[in-house]
Protein backbone atom coordinates (compact mmCIF):
# COMPACT_ATOMS: atom_id res chain seq x y z
CA UNK A 1 0.00 0.00 0.00
CA UNK A 2 2.59 2.40 1.06
CA UNK A 3 4.90 1.34 -2.11
CA UNK A 4 1.99 2.08 -4.30
CA UNK A 5 1.15 5.78 -2.66
CA UNK A 6 5.16 6.08 -3.48
CA UNK A 7 4.64 5.25 -7.02
CA UNK A 8 1.85 7.54 -7.46
CA UNK A 9 3.58 10.50 -5.80
CA UNK A 10 6.78 9.64 -7.47
CA UNK A 11 4.56 9.74 -10.61
CA UNK A 12 2.59 13.12 -10.06
CA UNK A 13 5.94 15.03 -9.47
CA UNK A 14 7.25 13.60 -12.90
CA UNK A 15 4.16 14.39 -14.66
CA UNK A 16 4.02 17.77 -13.30
CA UNK A 17 7.86 18.27 -14.62
CA UNK A 18 6.88 16.88 -18.33
CA UNK A 19 3.87 18.75 -18.57
CA UNK A 20 6.04 22.12 -17.76
CA UNK A 21 8.51 20.95 -19.82
CA UNK A 22 6.23 20.18 -22.63
CA UNK A 23 3.38 22.48 -22.52
CA UNK A 24 5.51 25.85 -22.32
CA UNK A 25 3.90 26.76 -19.55
CA UNK A 26 4.60 29.83 -19.21
CA UNK A 27 5.90 31.25 -15.22
CA UNK A 28 4.37 28.15 -13.97
CA UNK A 29 7.02 25.80 -11.84
CA UNK A 30 6.01 21.79 -11.52
CA UNK A 31 5.64 22.29 -7.85
CA UNK A 32 2.73 25.20 -8.32
CA UNK A 33 0.34 22.40 -10.11
CA UNK A 34 -2.00 21.23 -7.34
CA UNK A 35 -2.32 17.30 -7.84
CA UNK A 36 -6.43 17.85 -7.64
CA UNK A 37 -5.87 20.99 -9.83
CA UNK A 38 -8.40 20.55 -13.32
CA UNK A 39 -6.34 20.61 -15.85
CA UNK A 40 -8.71 22.17 -19.05
CA UNK A 41 -10.45 24.96 -19.09
CA UNK A 42 -10.83 26.36 -16.08
CA UNK A 43 -7.51 25.39 -13.36
CA UNK A 44 -4.67 25.34 -15.25
CA UNK A 45 -6.08 26.15 -18.61
CA UNK A 46 -5.20 23.68 -20.60
CA UNK A 47 -6.83 23.79 -24.08
CA UNK A 48 -7.70 20.72 -26.75
CA UNK A 49 -4.30 21.42 -28.56
CA UNK A 50 -2.12 20.64 -25.01
CA UNK A 51 -4.32 17.17 -25.28
CA UNK A 52 -2.00 16.68 -28.42
CA UNK A 53 1.30 17.12 -26.13
CA UNK A 54 -0.04 15.14 -23.44
CA UNK A 55 -1.24 12.09 -25.77
CA UNK A 56 2.81 12.32 -27.19
CA UNK A 57 4.04 12.66 -24.26
CA UNK A 58 2.37 9.38 -22.61
CA UNK A 59 2.81 7.76 -26.19
CA UNK A 60 6.91 8.47 -26.07
CA UNK A 61 7.55 8.40 -22.16
CA UNK A 62 5.65 5.61 -20.90
CA UNK A 63 4.38 3.68 -23.93
CA UNK A 64 0.63 4.25 -23.60
CA UNK A 65 -2.09 5.30 -25.72
CA UNK A 66 -5.15 6.82 -25.06
CA UNK A 67 -7.80 6.59 -27.73
CA UNK A 68 -10.96 6.47 -26.35
CA UNK A 69 -12.80 10.09 -26.25
CA UNK A 70 -14.74 9.18 -23.27
CA UNK A 71 -11.45 7.83 -20.94
CA UNK A 72 -9.28 10.85 -22.02
CA UNK A 73 -11.87 13.14 -20.16
CA UNK A 74 -11.59 11.51 -17.33
CA UNK A 75 -7.79 10.33 -17.51
CA UNK A 76 -6.75 14.47 -18.40
CA UNK A 77 -8.81 15.33 -15.70
CA UNK A 78 -5.98 16.44 -13.05
CA UNK A 79 -2.67 15.25 -12.29
CA UNK A 80 -4.23 13.05 -10.23
CA UNK A 81 -5.95 11.05 -12.39
CA UNK A 82 -3.37 11.16 -14.69
CA UNK A 83 -1.00 9.81 -12.66
CA UNK A 84 -3.31 6.94 -11.85
CA UNK A 85 -3.68 6.02 -14.99
CA UNK A 86 0.12 5.91 -15.95
CA UNK A 87 1.30 3.94 -13.16
CA UNK A 88 -2.00 1.42 -13.47
CA UNK A 89 -1.03 0.90 -17.05
CA UNK A 90 2.52 0.90 -16.70
CA UNK A 91 1.63 -2.46 -14.35
CA UNK A 92 -0.65 -3.51 -16.82
CA UNK A 93 1.67 -3.22 -19.74
CA UNK A 94 4.29 -5.08 -17.68
CA UNK A 95 1.87 -8.06 -16.24
CA UNK B 1 -16.28 20.24 -22.58
CA UNK B 2 -17.21 19.84 -26.22
CA UNK B 3 -17.61 23.24 -27.57
CA UNK B 4 -21.08 23.76 -30.06
CA UNK B 5 -19.90 26.17 -32.88
CA UNK B 6 -22.60 28.59 -33.41
CA UNK B 7 -22.60 29.04 -37.60
CA UNK B 8 -25.66 30.99 -39.45
CA UNK B 9 -27.77 28.31 -41.12
CA UNK B 10 -28.15 29.69 -44.82
CA UNK B 11 -30.62 27.32 -47.21
CA UNK B 12 -33.69 25.30 -46.92
CA UNK B 13 -34.91 22.50 -48.61
CA UNK B 14 -37.55 24.06 -50.99
CA UNK B 15 -34.50 26.73 -52.24
CA UNK B 16 -32.56 23.76 -52.72
CA UNK B 17 -35.04 21.71 -54.47
CA UNK B 18 -35.43 24.60 -56.77
CA UNK B 19 -31.63 24.56 -57.20
CA UNK B 20 -31.98 20.58 -58.03
CA UNK B 21 -34.97 20.86 -60.43
CA UNK B 22 -33.18 23.58 -62.69
CA UNK B 23 -29.95 21.24 -62.52
CA UNK B 24 -32.02 18.49 -63.72
CA UNK B 25 -34.30 20.27 -66.58
CA UNK B 26 -31.50 23.14 -67.75
CA UNK B 27 -28.33 21.81 -66.52
CA UNK B 28 -25.65 23.63 -64.47
CA UNK B 29 -25.88 26.61 -66.62
CA UNK B 30 -29.68 26.86 -65.91
CA UNK B 31 -28.96 26.51 -62.48
CA UNK B 32 -25.96 29.45 -62.63
CA UNK B 33 -28.86 31.47 -63.75
CA UNK B 34 -30.73 31.19 -60.43
CA UNK B 35 -27.81 32.53 -58.99
CA UNK B 36 -27.97 36.05 -59.78
CA UNK B 37 -31.48 36.81 -57.91
CA UNK B 38 -30.41 34.90 -54.78
CA UNK B 39 -27.30 36.58 -54.35
CA UNK B 40 -28.86 39.95 -54.37
CA UNK B 41 -30.89 38.58 -51.53
CA UNK B 42 -27.90 37.80 -50.17
CA UNK B 43 -26.22 40.80 -50.45
CA UNK B 44 -29.06 42.52 -49.42
CA UNK B 45 -30.34 40.56 -46.03
CA UNK B 46 -27.59 38.84 -44.56
CA UNK B 47 -25.36 41.35 -42.77
CA UNK B 48 -23.45 38.74 -41.52
CA UNK B 49 -22.00 37.37 -44.36
CA UNK B 50 -21.62 40.67 -46.41
CA UNK B 51 -19.39 42.09 -43.36
CA UNK B 52 -17.44 38.81 -43.52
CA UNK B 53 -16.83 38.96 -47.49
CA UNK B 54 -16.48 42.78 -47.31
CA UNK B 55 -13.11 41.77 -44.65
CA UNK B 56 -11.52 40.67 -47.86
CA UNK B 57 -12.39 42.28 -50.68
CA UNK B 58 -11.59 45.58 -48.58
CA UNK B 59 -8.11 44.55 -48.44
CA UNK B 60 -7.60 42.33 -51.96
CA UNK B 61 -9.23 45.41 -54.22
CA UNK B 62 -8.16 48.42 -52.09
CA UNK B 63 -9.52 51.91 -52.05
CA UNK B 64 -12.71 51.09 -53.83
CA UNK B 65 -16.41 53.04 -53.29
CA UNK B 66 -19.13 51.67 -51.48
CA UNK B 67 -20.79 50.21 -54.60
CA UNK B 68 -17.60 48.51 -56.14
CA UNK B 69 -16.98 46.93 -52.78
CA UNK B 70 -20.45 45.69 -52.89
CA UNK B 71 -20.19 44.51 -56.39
CA UNK B 72 -17.17 42.31 -55.67
CA UNK B 73 -19.25 40.98 -52.46
CA UNK B 74 -21.97 39.88 -55.22
CA UNK B 75 -19.55 38.10 -57.52
CA UNK B 76 -18.25 36.12 -54.73
CA UNK B 77 -21.91 34.73 -53.70
CA UNK B 78 -22.78 33.88 -57.12
CA UNK B 79 -19.15 31.75 -57.85
CA UNK B 80 -19.77 30.11 -54.07
CA UNK B 81 -23.24 28.96 -55.63
CA UNK B 82 -21.54 27.82 -58.40
CA UNK B 83 -19.34 26.26 -56.45
CA UNK B 84 -22.10 24.24 -54.16
CA UNK B 85 -24.04 23.39 -57.49
CA UNK B 86 -20.68 22.15 -59.04
CA UNK B 87 -20.25 20.10 -55.67
CA UNK B 88 -24.22 19.23 -56.01
CA UNK B 89 -23.52 17.74 -59.64
CA UNK B 90 -19.90 16.05 -58.85
CA UNK B 91 -21.16 14.33 -56.04
CA UNK B 92 -24.57 13.21 -58.17
CA UNK B 93 -22.60 12.01 -60.54
CA UNK B 94 -23.50 14.59 -63.39
CA UNK B 95 -20.47 13.67 -66.29
CA UNK B 96 -18.27 16.04 -67.80
CA UNK B 97 -16.00 17.66 -64.76
CA UNK B 98 -12.33 17.14 -65.77
CA UNK B 99 -9.55 18.22 -62.81
CA UNK B 100 -6.33 19.14 -63.53
CA UNK B 101 -3.89 17.57 -60.99
CA UNK B 102 -0.44 19.06 -59.72
CA UNK B 103 1.49 17.34 -57.22
CA UNK B 104 -0.36 14.14 -56.62
CA UNK B 105 2.84 12.33 -56.78
CA UNK B 106 4.52 13.49 -54.43
CA UNK B 107 1.17 13.25 -51.82
CA UNK B 108 1.02 9.11 -53.05
CA UNK B 109 5.03 9.02 -51.97
CA UNK B 110 4.33 10.52 -48.68
CA UNK B 111 1.40 8.48 -48.06
CA UNK B 112 2.73 5.15 -48.77
CA UNK B 113 6.76 5.69 -47.35
CA UNK B 114 5.48 7.35 -44.12
CA UNK B 115 3.98 5.08 -41.74
CA UNK B 116 2.29 7.87 -40.12
CA UNK B 117 -0.57 9.22 -42.49
CA UNK B 118 -0.65 13.35 -42.95
CA UNK B 119 -2.80 16.61 -42.89
CA UNK B 120 -4.26 17.70 -45.29
CA UNK B 121 -4.86 21.76 -44.64
CA UNK B 122 -8.14 22.47 -46.10
CA UNK B 123 -8.94 26.02 -47.18
CA UNK B 124 -12.52 28.50 -47.82
CA UNK B 125 -10.75 28.76 -51.51
CA UNK B 126 -12.07 27.02 -54.40
CA UNK B 127 -14.31 24.05 -54.20
CA UNK B 128 -12.40 21.53 -51.70
CA UNK B 129 -14.83 18.88 -51.92
CA UNK B 130 -14.69 18.28 -55.72
CA UNK B 131 -11.13 17.43 -55.03
CA UNK B 132 -12.33 14.44 -52.36
CA UNK B 133 -12.67 12.21 -55.14
CA UNK B 134 -9.23 12.51 -56.17
CA UNK B 135 -7.97 11.31 -53.07
CA UNK B 136 -9.78 8.03 -53.61
CA UNK B 137 -6.46 7.07 -55.15
CA UNK B 138 -4.52 7.12 -52.40
CA UNK B 139 -6.82 3.83 -50.83
CA UNK B 140 -6.52 5.79 -47.59
CA UNK B 141 -9.49 6.12 -45.47
CA UNK B 142 -9.84 10.34 -45.63
CA UNK B 143 -11.34 11.94 -42.00
CA UNK B 144 -12.57 15.44 -42.56
CA UNK B 145 -12.50 17.54 -39.32
CA UNK B 146 -15.26 19.35 -39.70
CA UNK B 147 -18.37 20.70 -37.39
CA UNK B 148 -21.01 18.50 -38.35
CA UNK B 149 -23.77 20.05 -40.78
CA UNK B 150 -26.87 20.44 -38.59
CA UNK B 151 -28.69 21.83 -41.76
CA UNK B 152 -30.42 18.88 -42.96
CA UNK B 153 -31.43 20.09 -46.38
CA UNK B 154 -27.71 20.77 -46.85
CA UNK B 155 -26.52 17.69 -45.49
CA UNK B 156 -29.36 15.85 -47.85
CA UNK B 157 -28.87 17.68 -50.86
CA UNK B 158 -25.36 18.90 -51.11
CA UNK B 159 -24.12 14.97 -50.35
CA UNK B 160 -22.10 16.20 -47.35
CA UNK B 161 -20.58 12.62 -46.20
CA UNK B 162 -21.07 11.04 -49.23
CA UNK B 163 -18.02 10.09 -50.86
CA UNK B 164 -18.67 6.83 -50.05
CA UNK B 165 -17.11 4.71 -46.92
CA UNK B 166 -13.41 6.26 -47.62
CA UNK B 167 -14.46 10.02 -46.50
CA UNK B 168 -15.34 10.43 -42.94
CA UNK B 169 -16.25 12.52 -39.85
CA UNK B 170 -14.36 13.78 -37.15
CA UNK B 171 -16.88 16.38 -35.70
CA UNK B 172 -15.00 19.61 -34.17
CA UNK B 173 -17.63 19.65 -31.66
CA UNK B 174 -16.41 16.92 -29.05
CA UNK B 175 -14.08 16.61 -26.43
CA UNK B 176 -10.70 18.05 -26.79
CA UNK B 177 -12.35 19.20 -30.26
CA UNK B 178 -11.64 15.96 -31.57
CA UNK B 179 -8.23 15.96 -31.37
CA UNK B 180 -7.58 12.55 -29.68
CA UNK B 181 -9.22 10.93 -32.78
CA UNK B 182 -7.25 12.76 -35.01
CA UNK B 183 -3.75 11.78 -33.30
CA UNK B 184 -5.08 7.84 -33.42
CA UNK B 185 -5.93 8.00 -37.37
CA UNK B 186 -2.87 9.86 -38.58
CA UNK B 187 -0.69 6.79 -36.31
CA UNK B 188 -2.94 4.04 -38.58
CA UNK B 189 -1.38 5.94 -41.35
CA UNK B 190 -4.52 7.88 -42.83
CA UNK B 191 -5.21 11.37 -43.86
CA UNK B 192 -6.75 13.92 -41.67
CA UNK B 193 -8.28 16.66 -43.27
CA UNK B 194 -8.23 19.97 -41.54
CA UNK B 195 -9.30 23.59 -42.27
CA UNK B 196 -6.70 25.93 -41.73
CA UNK B 197 -8.16 29.24 -42.09
CA UNK B 198 -11.06 29.69 -39.44
CA UNK B 199 -10.34 29.84 -36.01
CA UNK B 200 -13.57 29.56 -34.47
CA UNK B 201 -12.89 29.37 -30.56
CA UNK B 202 -9.75 27.74 -30.67
CA UNK B 203 -6.34 28.90 -30.68
CA UNK B 204 -4.72 31.15 -33.45
CA UNK B 205 -1.75 33.17 -34.33
CA UNK B 206 -1.29 35.92 -35.75
CA UNK B 207 0.40 35.92 -39.46
CA UNK B 208 0.69 38.25 -42.38
CA UNK B 209 -1.96 37.86 -44.90
CA UNK B 210 -3.04 40.29 -47.58
CA UNK B 211 -1.33 43.12 -46.06
CA UNK B 212 -2.54 42.87 -42.37
CA UNK B 213 -2.71 40.54 -39.13
CA UNK B 214 -4.75 37.89 -39.43
CA UNK B 215 -5.62 35.45 -36.50
CA UNK B 216 -5.47 31.41 -38.10
CA UNK B 217 -5.68 28.60 -36.33
CA UNK B 218 -3.04 26.34 -35.27
CA UNK B 219 -4.25 23.26 -34.56
CA UNK B 220 -3.25 21.47 -37.74
CA UNK B 221 0.23 22.97 -37.12
CA UNK B 222 0.60 21.96 -33.98
CA UNK B 223 -0.78 18.55 -34.49
CA UNK B 224 2.06 18.07 -37.52
CA UNK B 225 4.92 19.36 -35.46
CA UNK B 226 4.15 17.52 -32.69
CA UNK B 227 3.54 13.68 -34.43
CA UNK B 228 6.00 14.60 -36.38
CA UNK B 229 4.07 14.24 -39.91
CA UNK B 230 3.94 16.40 -43.55
CA UNK B 231 0.89 19.06 -44.03
CA UNK B 232 -0.06 18.97 -47.88
CA UNK B 233 -2.06 22.08 -48.40
CA UNK B 234 -5.02 21.40 -50.47
CA UNK B 235 -5.93 23.99 -53.46
CA UNK B 236 -8.59 23.90 -55.59
CA UNK B 237 -10.03 26.73 -58.56
CA UNK B 238 -12.55 26.68 -60.92
CA UNK B 239 -10.37 26.72 -64.73
CA UNK B 240 -13.77 27.27 -66.50
CA UNK B 241 -17.01 25.42 -66.52
CA UNK B 242 -16.92 21.98 -65.36
CA UNK B 243 -12.84 22.28 -65.24
CA UNK B 244 -11.17 22.35 -61.99
CA UNK B 245 -7.66 22.96 -60.83
CA UNK B 246 -6.83 20.79 -58.14
CA UNK B 247 -2.84 21.18 -56.76
CA UNK B 248 -1.10 19.14 -53.89
CA UNK B 249 2.63 20.97 -54.47
CA UNK B 250 3.00 22.55 -51.26
CA UNK B 251 4.00 21.06 -48.52
CA UNK B 252 4.68 22.01 -45.12
CA UNK B 253 6.91 20.25 -42.62
CA UNK B 254 6.25 21.89 -39.26
CA UNK B 255 8.91 20.99 -36.74
CA UNK B 256 9.93 22.16 -33.50
CA UNK B 257 13.70 23.40 -32.76
CA UNK B 258 13.39 23.30 -29.07
CA UNK B 259 10.93 22.96 -26.27
CA UNK B 260 11.17 26.39 -25.57
CA UNK B 261 7.67 28.33 -26.54
CA UNK B 262 6.37 26.03 -28.70
CA UNK B 263 3.21 27.34 -30.37
CA UNK B 264 5.80 30.75 -31.61
CA UNK B 265 7.63 28.20 -33.20
CA UNK B 266 5.14 26.96 -35.37
CA UNK B 267 4.54 30.79 -36.71
CA UNK B 268 6.68 30.27 -39.32
CA UNK B 269 5.20 27.08 -40.89
CA UNK B 270 1.87 29.41 -40.68
CA UNK B 271 3.23 31.96 -42.46
CA UNK B 272 3.61 29.71 -45.55
CA UNK B 273 0.78 29.01 -45.41
CA UNK B 274 -0.52 32.36 -45.02
CA UNK B 275 1.46 33.10 -47.97
CA UNK B 276 0.56 30.22 -50.55
CA UNK B 277 -3.03 31.22 -49.57
CA UNK B 278 -1.89 35.16 -50.61
CA UNK B 279 -0.69 33.99 -53.78
CA UNK B 280 -3.99 32.08 -54.25
CA UNK B 281 -6.60 34.94 -53.93
CA UNK B 282 -3.89 37.21 -56.06
CA UNK B 283 -4.53 34.76 -59.11
CA UNK B 284 -8.06 33.47 -58.51
CA UNK B 285 -10.24 36.71 -56.79
CA UNK B 286 -13.52 35.42 -56.97
CA UNK B 287 -12.98 32.39 -55.51
CA UNK B 288 -11.89 33.27 -51.98
CA UNK B 289 -15.01 32.16 -49.79
CA UNK B 290 -13.71 32.93 -46.09
CA UNK B 291 -16.49 35.20 -45.14
CA UNK B 292 -15.22 35.78 -42.01
CA UNK B 293 -13.19 38.66 -40.60
CA UNK B 294 -10.23 36.70 -39.88
CA UNK B 295 -8.07 39.97 -39.39
CA UNK B 296 -10.43 41.17 -36.39
CA UNK B 297 -8.95 40.22 -33.00
CA UNK B 298 -12.35 40.18 -31.43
Amino acid sequence: MCEENKELTEMREKLKVLLVDHLSLEDIKPEDIKDDEILFGEGLGLDSLDAVEIVVLLQRNFGLEVKDMNKGREIFYSIDTLAKYVVDNIKDNAD
Amino acid sequence: MPKKIKVKKRGNELGLQIFIIFTKLFGLKGAYSLLYLVSIHYLLFDKVAVKGALAYTERRFKNETFFKKHWRVYQLFINQGKALIDRYAAASGYKGFTFQIKGFDSVKEIVNQNKKGCILVTSHVGNWQVALSCLQELKKDIYLLMRPEDNAAVKKHLKIYSEGEKVKIISLEQDFGGTLEIIEKINNGDVVSIMGDRKYNFPYLDVDFMGDKAGLPLGAFLIAATLECPIIVLLTAKLGHKKYCVDFNNIILPKYENKLNKKQQLKKYMQKYANVLNNYVESYPYQCFLFEDVWNKH
